[in-house]
């Protein structure tokens, strides 16, 4: 397994103007190891640009970004999976092709595909739509595909962008619990980009609250509830969810 | 064979007839159904009575040898084109530091002698080759190739501006080799503009090569409708008209449209706008 640190993470965005957009004001912290780590914000603060350098795509302009791995002497590159807003799907390919085409990219000797592709969509429930072209499906269930490409190459850090967040109600709903029980199971380290105190509260063992843009963290929570006591309807699960939502709007003030 | 001037009487029933070949290839999907099954009638009855008035001339042993003159002179096309588009991503792509995505300095860099090449009309071209090179084929291939060029361009690179950069990211994050990200990930983004330009490619190729033979050459359909025209026999023109719609059809529905389903499989039919 691998944990992630940030340590004093810096990020300007350039603009035409010429004066440099701050977004993310030196943030520090560590993910939750083995476990579901919520960064939780107001819409625009960055989140997503943190998510963005911790997977490789952008680089900061000063701090840095740690993720190491336990398996490995340190000469191996983690195995990172993301979950991105929107599916982005390859809608030319089918199902199975866009397993195969995570599985080619990480490396994954072929003979193991065809056993992974199939724990893995049966594990997201899509096991009889493994044939099909993702617009043929529903949003949730390319959803359900996204997810499963990134939990196909079995990756040591999980990164997930907003996942529901363009899901109907009862969609994203269920998706989520789903998602919960795997992560559960997999135990994989997952960080998890939210806007949505709830969803935060449900899904997060250790939640990170950020301030409006610039990101700074305001604040760092362990979630006193299990995976498994955590109920919608639960008094303490209330509570606690209450306690993040006056954070959150403080922040947002 | 009968050099006899077309009564208007042929001329208009062979006229109605094209009418509705294009009506019925052309505007098939707008149309209600019972006006396309006029249409069909009008094609089902007005072939046999076509065919033969000018039977002679199409099954002659003449139209075959010259069809497939002109035919012969096509015969590259399709791989020129398709080395032509080979290249011109090649250079797009290079000349944007691979998938930086500063697509507006590659149209900086093209726009000029594309938009000079679409305005040069075909024609000019087809008797310009022919000074150069001579009443040979390398005239009509020259005359070709430089026609559809810019056309080409213009359609690929306007594909290259509608790439998506969401997928290019995501296929980073998975590592995807360039030759993967190449092959799965912008080929199949392009391939729609990839296939409409072939087909104006091969309509306008079709073009030029006709009018190379009426100048130059001593075969070929469009030396054959020169020849027509000059001993006025509208029947000989019509003819080959037709022949050459024959063939357009042909490559029109069943390559193009053939390898069009093919790579487009994956999207659902859109029928909402038929009815």
């Amino acid at each position: 397994m691998a944990y992630v640190r940030v340590d004093s993470a810096v990020k300007y965005f350039a603009r035409e103007a010429g004066d440099d957009m701050l977004v993310l004001g030196k943030v520090s912290f560590d993910a939750k190891e083995n476990g579901m780590t919520c960064l939780l914000g107001p819409s625009g603060c960055g989140k997503s640009t943190l998510l963005n350098v911790i997977s490789g795509l952008e680089a900061l302009d000063q701090g840095r970004v740690e993720i190491v791995s336990h398996q490995s002497d340190g000469s191996h590159v983690p195995r990172i999976g993301y979950v991105f807003q929107d599916p982005r799907l390859l809608n030319w390919k089918r199902v199975e092709g866009n397993m195969t085409f995570a599985l080619k990219g990480m490396r994954v000797p072929e003979s193991q595909w065809e056993g992974r592709i199939r724990e893995y969509l049966t594990l997201v429930d899509l096991i009889e739509f493994r044939q099909q072209y993702p617009l043929y499906l529903s949003g949730g269930m390319r959803q359900r595909v996204g997810l499963a490409r990134a939990l196909v190459i079995e990756p040591e850090v999980l990164l997930m962008d907003e996942p529901f967040s363009k899901l109907d109600q009862l969609t994203a709903r269920k998706l989520r619990e789903d998602t919960l029980s795997i992560c559960a199971r997999l135990k994989q380290t997952t960080l998890l980009v939210t806007h949505d105190v709830e969803e935060g509260a449900l899904m997060g063992d250790r939640i990170i609250v950020f301030s409006a843009r610039p990101a700074r963290v305001i604040e760092i929570i362990d979630n006193p509830l299990d995976p498994s006591q955590r109920d919608l309807d639960d008094h303490g699960f209330i509570e606690f969810k209450k306690k993040l939502l006056k954070l959150v709007l403080q922040t947002a003030s | 064979m009968s050099l006899k001037v077309l009564t208007w009487q042929e001329a208009s029933a062979a006229a109605l007839w094209l009418a509705a070949v294009a009506g019925v290839f052309c505007l098939d999907l707008q149309l209600p159904d019972p006006a396309r099954a006029a249409l069909w009638v009008v094609l089902a009855v007005g072939l046999p009575i076509v065919l033969r008035r000018f039977w002679s001339w199409l099954l002659g042993p003449l139209f075959v040898y010259d069809l497939v003159r002109t035919a012969r002179r096509n015969r590259l096309i399709p791989v020129r084109l398709l080395y032509a588009l080979l290249m011109l991503l090649i250079i797009s792509v290079t000349y944007s530091r691979w998938f930086g995505f500063n697509w507006s300095d590659g149209g900086q860099f093209f726009e000029p002698p594309v938009i000079l090449g679409l305005t040069m009309p075909g024609l000019i071209w087809a008797v310009l080759m022919i000074m150069f090179f001579g009443l040979n084929e390398t005239s009509a291939y020259a005359a070709v190739a430089i026609t559809i060029m810019p056309m080409l361009a213009i359609s690929i690179w306007q594909g290259t501006k509608s790439i998506d950069k969401d997928l290019v990211d995501m296929s980073k994050i998975f590592h995807a080799s360039p030759w993967s990200k190449v092959i799965d990930v912008i080929l199949p983004q392009l391939i729609s503009h990839i296939l409409a330009a072939i087909r104006y490619g091969l309509g306008l190729a079709w073009k030029v090569v006709v009018v190379v033979e009426m100048f130059g050459l001593s075969n070929g359909v469009g030396y054959q409708v020169v020849r027509g025209f000059n001993v006025f026999s509208m029947k000989a023109v019509l003819a080959w008209a037709i022949s050459f719609l024959v063939v357009m059809i042909i490559i029109e529905f069943g390559i193009i449209g053939w390898l069009e389903r093919a790579v487009t499989r994956w999207r659902p039919r859109v029928e909402a706008w038929r009815r």
